[in-house]
């Protein structure tokens, strides 16, 4: 609000979301969707909203496009403040859920919709929309209608729709959802593919852990409309800052640990074993010594040792899943802890249940939680 | 017995076939009398003399009847028309826009011809426009074209209405986020889906129009019957095959026309 330029303070943001905030209202109870939500997305990049059901997706990528109004907060886009202005007048187009295909319309037209808009001639229209027909393979469907080709098909129509404008940014709502698991696959690859290929920002939407982590440049985790932590998916699945996080993303173990000693970013803590090992810190937290936090520790950051065993446990049981064998273990003090062993070769050893096993965990392997 | 009393039918109660029977008798036995005898050779209505089509050819030859058709033809069309756009615009409104405050007093007002009853409103009528042709001295055809309008109103914005609450909102949404204006979303989506409702409502509201005898005969100054009205003066004094004609051309309309209704209103977005 302190921006009177309409000038963002970054270049480098294609979309500046500040204190974004949108309370839906239920006769006289309010119901807080997104709660002071602060976020920058760079340009070019695939960034994604990855959280549960209900927890505000939606509703963001709609105060994006211009569906709704913030209850407070701005959002900036390519350096402009868009308060006030509708869905028509942001450089911003969407691939709905539904898809939302003009069912009237034959797949061409449907494509080239956006672009009759903006008042384009007929020369360019046609010309774009050969072109976009030819990006989503889709030319020989070009004069048919939605209700006469496959779900993936249209699927690429309603991508090939948004894209043909050639917005400064993409938001991409659950598009996947409705696919089958091969199709999805697919379309994922499609899609990243699409997005190098234009170097259109895309803004995606899953409640799919997966799908975030592999399509990525930088994940925001969501929850009760409140964005918990964002990053790379490296980092946000290795350092992870929050239990909900660590529990949304991959198979995790929780320790309660206390805190040895600190310095800087990172702590000594106490394992179950007795013994102390290093563990990173999330960011804007410094615990002090004789503290007890949470520790996230992966499965597959853990392996089963004879010597320098960081703590020991009894095995309940090993499930094994083909590449890898997961080991159930309990801990001293009743914890439980999950560890993942690689098969590698025929010659595992057997861990018969109720067998002592040493484990170790391999540096750089242990995150401090923020509660 | 268990069986019968799982699988309820309504078909299965005693007597309700005879009901059925007598029901479709009392509705279409009165109607295929009028239809048939449009076709007799003598003037009689109880006597059959053999088949004539000379009843039309008396209607079609009777400059009156073809002055109170052409009216009443040319009074449903312009009614509809302009309650089909008032409709239209209603149902937007009632459809399109937030909760505003007044909007279920607005739905009762749209639908306040199907509430009150039709003598009052052509009482009504009468009454107020007996100020303004005082005043105004003008006596044409304005206070019919009116008065029928309104009426027809909550008949067009009925179908119009439903249409529009099982269109998918997304669809304008994404035209907006296509750069559409408002006007363009109308002209190039919601218009295009509506169309099948707003045809629908013509023809119902055309049916009304043409159909309507007590507002016509409460508005209407001298000279401006219609063939609804028309009739009823004609079956006052003799009754001759000629009104058989008259009618029957005039349920084959409406059947065309509420079988094209049907047709309308089935077809899905
Ligand atoms: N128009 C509305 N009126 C009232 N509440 C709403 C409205 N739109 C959304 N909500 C509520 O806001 C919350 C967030 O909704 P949103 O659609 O953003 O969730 P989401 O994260 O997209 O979920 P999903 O993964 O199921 O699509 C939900 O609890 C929802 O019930
Ligand atoms: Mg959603």
């Amino acid at each position: 609000m302190a921006d009177t330029t309409g000038r963002a303070a970054s270049a480098t943001n294609e979309i500046e979301i500040k204190r974004l905030s949108k309370v839906f209202w239920q006769g006289d109870a309010a119901f807080r969707a997104l709660d002071e939500v602060t976020i920058g997305i760079r340009s070019g990049e695939f960034f994604t909203l990855l959280g549960p059901s209900g927890c505000g997706k939606t509703t963001l990528l709609r105060l994006i496009a211009g569906f709704e109004q913030p209850s407070a907060g701005e959002v900036i886009i390519n350096g402009r403040q868009v308060a006030g202005l509708g869905p028509n007048a942001r450089p911003v187009n969407t691939v709905f859920q539904n898809y939302a295909l003009f069912p009237h319309m034959t797949v061409a037209d449907n494509i080239g919709f956006g672009l009759r808009m903006l008042g384009k001639s007929a020369a360019v229209v046609r010309e774009t929309t050969g072109r976009m027909l030819e990006l989503v393979r889709m030319e020989a469907m070009a004069a048919r209608k939605p209700s006469e080709i496959s779900g993936g098909q249209q699927q690429r129509v309603a991508l090939a729709r948004a894209l043909a404008p050639q917005p400064r940014v993409l938001l991409l709502d659950e598009p996947l959802s409705a696919l089958d698991l091969k199709l999805r696959k697919e379309m994922q690859s499609e899609l990243k593919r699409l997005q190098t290929e234009t170097g259109i920002t895309f803004v995606f939407v899953t409640h799919d852990q997966h799908e975030a982590l592999t399509m990525s440049d930088r994940i925001a985790v969501m929850s009760g409309g409140r964005i918990l932590q964002s990053g790379s998916p490296a980092d946000i699945y290795n350092h992870p800052a929050e239990r909900f996080v660590a529990d949304f993303i991959g198979d995790t173990n929780f320790l309660d640990v206390e805190i040895v000693a600190v310095n800087g970013r990172a702590a000594d803590v106490r394992l179950p074993g007795g013994g102390t090992r290093r563990a990173s810190l999330p960011e804007g937290l410094s615990p002090s010594a004789g503290t007890n936090v949470t520790i996230v520790i992966r499965p597959e950051h853990a392996s089963i040792t004879d010597e320098a065993a960081d703590f020991e446990g009894t095995v309940e049981d090993a499930v094994f899943f083909g590449t890898d064998t997961h080991v159930h273990l309990r801990l001293p003090g009743e914890s439980r802890f999950t560890l993942r062993r690689q098969n590698t070769g025929a010659g595992a050893v057997a861990l018969p249940e109720g067998s002592r096993v040493g484990v170790r965990v391999a540096e750089g392997g242990i995150q401090v939680l923020r509660n | 017995m268990a069986r019968a009393r799982r699988n309820f039918s309504i078909t299965a109660l005693p007597g309700f076939a005879s009901i059925a029977v007598l029901t479709f008798v009392l509705l279409y036995v009165p109607i295929a009398t009028l239809v048939v005898f449009s076709f007799n050779e003598a003037a009689s209505m109880s006597r059959w003399q053999g088949f004539s089509l000379q009843w039309y050819q008396a209607a079609f030859d009777n400059s009156q009847v073809r002055e109170v058709s052409i009216r009443a033809l040319w009074l449903a069309v312009t009614a509809s028309a302009i309650a089909t756009f008032a409709a239209t615009l209603a149902a937007l409104a009632t459809t399109r826009t937030p909760k505003f405050p007044g909007q279920t007093m607005i739905y009762a007002l749209v639908n306040q011809p199907l509430m009150v009853p039709e003598v009052v409103t052509g009482t009504a009528l009468l009454i107020f426009f007996a100020g303004i042709k005082m005043q105004t001295g003008y006596t044409g055809m304005g206070y019919l074209v009116a008065a029928h309008s309104a009426f027809c109103i909550p008949f067009a914005y009925l179908p119009i209405r439903a249409r529009l609450q099982t269109m998918d909102l997304t669809l304008e949404r994404a035209a907006a986020d296509l750069y559409a204006n408002h006007f363009q979303t109308f002209r190039y989506v919601t218009l295009p889906l509506l169309l099948p409702g707003v045809l629908a409502g013509f023809m119902l509201g055309f049916v009304i129009s043409l159909d309507t005898v007590v507002i016509t005969e409460f508005v209407k100054s001298a000279g401006q019957d219609t063939l609804a009205t028309y009739m009823l003066g004609q079956i006052r004094r003799t009754v001759t095959p000629e009104m058989n004609a008259i009618a029957t051309l005039f349920l084959l309309l409406s059947a065309v026309v509420v079988v094209l209704f049907f047709i309308l209103s089935r077809k899905r977005p």
